[in-house]
């Protein structure tokens, strides 16, 4: 039974104790107002950050490239330091941490901040560190070390870490409180997955009013091999080491960069890049000497995104897509089987009626050839006999930058968007571009603009042109899998849907046959790949020898294939200032091949000079 | 079943006032945490966009338990507050988390029963009470469920479930004098746990502290919501120091409400409260259904309680008690328990023919 007059009864009393938590408030906020603003005003709420452990970066086979640990540190609680104690604290910490600068230790007890790290106490037995944590001014907290496990190898990826610059503070705004943020590769590209939430640590005054935890960052898997990734970069320290002793050049050859993606999938299977650094050496701070001559060389700088450098003959294989496609052939040809006879070099004129003459690298000619034999030996007649026609039926329309349009498709020009930051675009220059280049930057180009000759230069990777390692080995593979997407070293990375560029498998299996015979017999390759015995015959490529304007020497390219009966890695080389690619680059993409293949590893030997 | 009038919103209807009571409180509950966090994001790390998404939950909720008549719940009574029970027994099965055992982790929300103990409770004593069972059979029953709750341990809640019981049993026809008894006993067991050790020490440690030092979260809100004066921050051009408080999102929602809106604000809240209580208690006068009166009274005592806790809590007049604001704290397991009361609530609303 429900009794009503109990029920009354209750929400009476009820009532009457809901007004009294009402009064309360009504109090706290009206009365109490005035001298609880003064203690908000009062109140000095400082925080601390101190940063979780980053996330651990892993290679495809689970091998841990960086890890993160959390070992004790010692704080000095500055707030606690006054004229009274702080000799005997200066003291304390100039017997006890031996290896502190003297200049480190002054500078500990003038900064401004709440708590300064003093050392690692991780090797400290229990006994030390309880008589540490004994005296007042002295606070232990886990602090986040950070070790790059293969040192030098693979440093352009991972990246490095170092306090947060003014830009670095507005691009990633959460690092200014841990005052850490990645500089480079991985570390900065995956910035805020990699930090976590830092551990905040609450002053009140001098007190430490409260501590609460963050979170650790997120680990990232990455598609790398490291074994390759080592064994690639032996192998382009060896093309550069040969380089140098073989060319008498004015500048020393150090620069050079290797590309290994994965056909199937467009993982990044290793990216080298020369000359690399050593990330463990920026965790402590490095000095300003240090980073100096690093910077000078270029160790910063990951020449397989960023350094851009004109193609040359690789680039054919635009051209060679291009004319099976466009059915576009050399004056008088109309299939990929028909032959001209290159003689070494092409006299022409132009409809302006000028007269120029054309000398391929090779000064008696390569005979007869095809489309597939101008790849197999690297004949520029052909190709420039390509452009000829291009610029002779198409001149002035918009159809005149086909060759163009075709580079584009393939990504040359923009960024592949690969996951590391700082990715270089290349240019792809047309009428157009000239132009506009004629307006902003007039030393850039000649006072007549586009000219037949231009395009001439760009069939075969020459002049107006530039492109990142990884641009090329896009393009290849985007050739021979038959669509365009971004390559991407976290495996879970969200990805782009492949977008199809329509090759039909009939062009791929001539594409393959061809790169397939530039490292056999006859081929441009074939001095630096007969090594690898009868699996030769299973392997491809493309040699390329780009000029450079000035007294630099040729930039060796070689862009190889494993395999071509089952196509499964793309592998680009360059080595700036290498000379010939069919000399260096072939070499050292051969080494890489063997490990890939799993043969016996033998160092790099000069090839043979070709372009 | 009754014979149906007018029906607002659907076949079976709602009533209005209700509803809008409902989402005005949610809707409270938004603004106060978008104050709190850096804006809405659409992520559920995002605390505003999370209670979003448990809104919507809740509104859903809310009208499907509406589609529930009465004689269903009554019939499902036993088998609801004996799968709960069930559940709170097996949860000293799970791995802890901090020391209590009080969630089943469910990979995107963790479940927590002894949220929905709450509902059974009220539901299995209002049965009993109708179908006159022994008030001593019905005590020990109840006082079982309770017991699962305090061993997690959940202070709180066990607090909470005692005081439902409580008030349901003062409004049946037992006599004063027994729940007089009842409190007595009440007190030998706890001194009884006390003497063997069954009271975790830290829960001990937190009432006694209460009156030797100031709580660090208390202090804090309490100058929080000081310093909302009258009219609050929220619509001040020149904001004061940001006062710092822990759990400012969950437990303590209440001292960040009352910073941003003043007491005008406290004033809104509580009118909207009060409103809600005077329609629910006039239906309880007014219905001719023994179980529905007692339902509402459980139910009501449940919000009422957990109102008073956490505003006490927060203005520091009792020791730090866990318990969340319904319908204005951050959390899941809140919100939709809560929403599951006010469905039913619905329900004997326009089953009482009063839609508006």
């Amino acid at each position: 039974m429900f009794f009503q007059q109990k029920f009354r009864l209750l929400t009476t009393l009820i009532g009457i104790i809901f007004l009294t938590l009402l009064f309360n408030v009504y109090n706290l906020q009206t009365s109490d107002r005035e001298a609880s603003l003064v203690s908000v005003n009062k109140q000095t709420l400082d925080t601390f950050y101190i940063p979780s452990p980053r996330g651990e970066i892993f290679d495809a086979n689970n091998n841990k490239l960086v890890s993160s640990s959390l070992e004790p540190h010692l704080f000095l609680n500055l707030r606690k330091i006054n004229d009274n104690n702080r000799s005997q604290y200066e003291q304390y910490v100039k017997y006890n941490f031996v290896d502190l600068s003297e200049d480190f230790i002054d500078e500990i007890f003038e900064s401004e901040d709440l708590l300064i790290r003093i050392a690692n106490i991780q090797n400290l037995n229990f006994d030390s560190r309880q008589s540490l944590a004994s005296l007042e001014a002295f606070e232990i907290f886990d602090f986040p070390v950070r070790k790059y496990e293969y040192n030098n190898i693979a440093s352009h990826i991972v990246g490095y870490l170092g306090e947060p610059s003014f830009e670095d503070a507005r691009d990633f705004p959460l690092s200014i409180n841990p005052n850490i943020v990645g500089k480079s590769g991985l570390e900065r590209y995956y910035q805020d997955d990699l930090a976590g939430i830092p551990t905040e640590i609450i002053f009140k005054d001098d007190e430490i009013e409260q501590i609460i935890k963050g979170t650790p960052g997120k680990d990232i898997f990455t598609s790398l091999d490291i074994k390759l990734q080592t064994i690639a970069t032996e192998s382009l320290l060896q093309g550069i080491e040969l380089a140098n002793g073989i060319y008498e050049t004015k500048n020393k050859v150090q620069r050079g960069a290797i590309v290994v993606l994965d056909i199937r999938t467009n993982e990044v299977i290793s990216l080298v890049s020369l000359p690399d650094y050593n990330p463990n050496n920026f965790i402590d701070g490095i000095s300003r000497t240090e980073f100096n001559k690093l910077n000078i060389s270029g160790a910063f700088i990951n020449y397989s995104i960023q350094g851009q450098y004109p193609p040359g003959s690789v680039f054919k294989v635009v051209a060679y897509w291009l004319a099976e496609e466009e059915n576009i052939y050399p004056e008088g040809l109309s299939s990929r089987n028909q032959r001209i006879n290159c003689k070494g070099s092409l006299s022409f004129g132009f409809d302006d009626g000028s007269q120029q003459v054309y000398n391929d690298w090779k000064e008696d000619g390569h005979g007869n050839v095809d489309l597939g034999s101008s790849i197999k030996q690297s004949c520029n007649v052909y190709f420039w006999d390509i452009a000829l026609k291009i610029w002779r039926d198409y001149e002035g329309s918009t159809a005149e930058s086909i060759l163009q349009e075709y580079a584009k498709n393939l990504g040359f020009g923009t960024a592949t968007n690969i996951d590391l930051p700082y990715e270089a675009d290349g240019v792809v220059a047309d009428r157009e571009l000239f132009e506009n280049w004629a307006i902003s930057q007039p030393e850039r180009v000649r006072p007549e603009g586009w000219l037949g000759g231009d395009l001439m230069n760009l069939i075969i990777g020459q002049g107006a042109i530039t492109s990142t390692p990884i641009q090329v080995a896009n393009a290849y593979r985007t050739l021979i899998s038959g669509n365009l997407s971004y390559p991407y070293i976290n495996k879970n990375r969200e990805s782009q849907p492949e977008e199809s560029i329509g090759v039909t498998e009939d062009f791929v299996n001539f594409l393959l046959k061809d790169l397939n015979s530039v490292t056999n017999e006859g081929g441009t390759a074939h001095a630096s790949f007969s090594i690898l015995g009868n699996e030769v015959k299973d392997v491809g490529g493309k040699t390329g020898t780009a000029q450079n304007s000035g007294d630099k020497n040729n930039t060796s390219w070689f862009v190889g294939v494993d395999s071509v009966s089952n196509p499964r890695y793309i592998i680009a080389t360059v080595v700036e200032e290498g000379g010939s690619g069919s000399a260096i680059a072939a070499p050292v993409t051969r080494r890489v091949i063997q490990s890939l293949r799993e043969m016996e590893i033998t160092p790099v030997k000069f090839g043979e000079i070709t372009e | 079943m009754r014979d149906r009038k007018i029906t607002l919103l659907g076949p079976e209807g709602t009533n209005l006032t209700l509803l809008i009571i409902f989402l005005v409180l949610n809707f409270i509950s938004w603004l106060t945490l978008f104050t709190l966090s850096d804006g809405l994001s659409f992520d559920l790390n995002n605390s505003l966009f999370r209670q979003i998404v448990f809104t919507l939950l809740a509104v859903f909720l809310f009208f499907a338990i509406t589609y529930i008549s009465m004689d269903q719940i009554n019939q499902y009574t036993f088998p609801f507050f004996g799968l709960i029970t069930i559940l709170l027994i097996f949860i000293f099965a799970t791995d802890p988390k901090e020391g209590v055992r009080r969630w089943y982790d469910l990979g995107v929300i963790d479940f927590q029963p002894s949220e929905y103990i709450k509902i059974a409770l009220v539901l299995f004593i209002s049965k009993c009470f109708v179908e006159n069972y022994n008030k001593v059979y019905i005590g020990a029953f109840s006082l079982f469920s309770i017991s699962l709750v305090f061993f997690q341990p959940d202070l709180g809640t066990t607090t909470l479930l005692i005081v439902i019981t409580l008030s349901m049993f003062l409004v049946s026809d037992i006599k004063i004098r027994s729940i007089l008894f009842l409190l007595l006993l009440g007190g030998v067991f706890f001194f009884i746990f006390l003497e063997f050790g069954l009271i975790n020490q830290y829960q001990l440690n937190r009432v006694t502290n209460f009156f030797e030092t100031v709580d660090f979260a208390q202090s804090q809100s309490r100058l929080a919501i000081s310093s909302g004066g009258i009219t609050g921050q929220f619509f001040e051009a020149d904001k004061i120091n940001q006062i710092f408080i822990p759990v400012q999102s969950t437990d303590f929602i209440f001292s960040a409400f009352a910073y941003q809106f003043g007491f005008l604000g406290v004033l809104l809240l509580f009118g909207l409260w009060i409103f809600f209580f005077y329609r629910v208690a006039r239906i309880i006068l007014t219905t001719n259904s023994e179980f529905e009166k007692f339902v509402l009274a459980g139910f009501s005592a449940s919000l009422i309680f957990q109102i008073y806790i956490n505003i006490s809590t927060v203005i520091g007049v009792i020791p730090v008690t866990g318990m969340p604001f319904p319908l204005l704290s951050l959390g899941g397991s809140s919100i939709i328990a809560t929403s599951v009361i006010f469905g039913i609530i619905n329900r004997i609303f326009i089953e009482n023919n009063v839609v508006i």
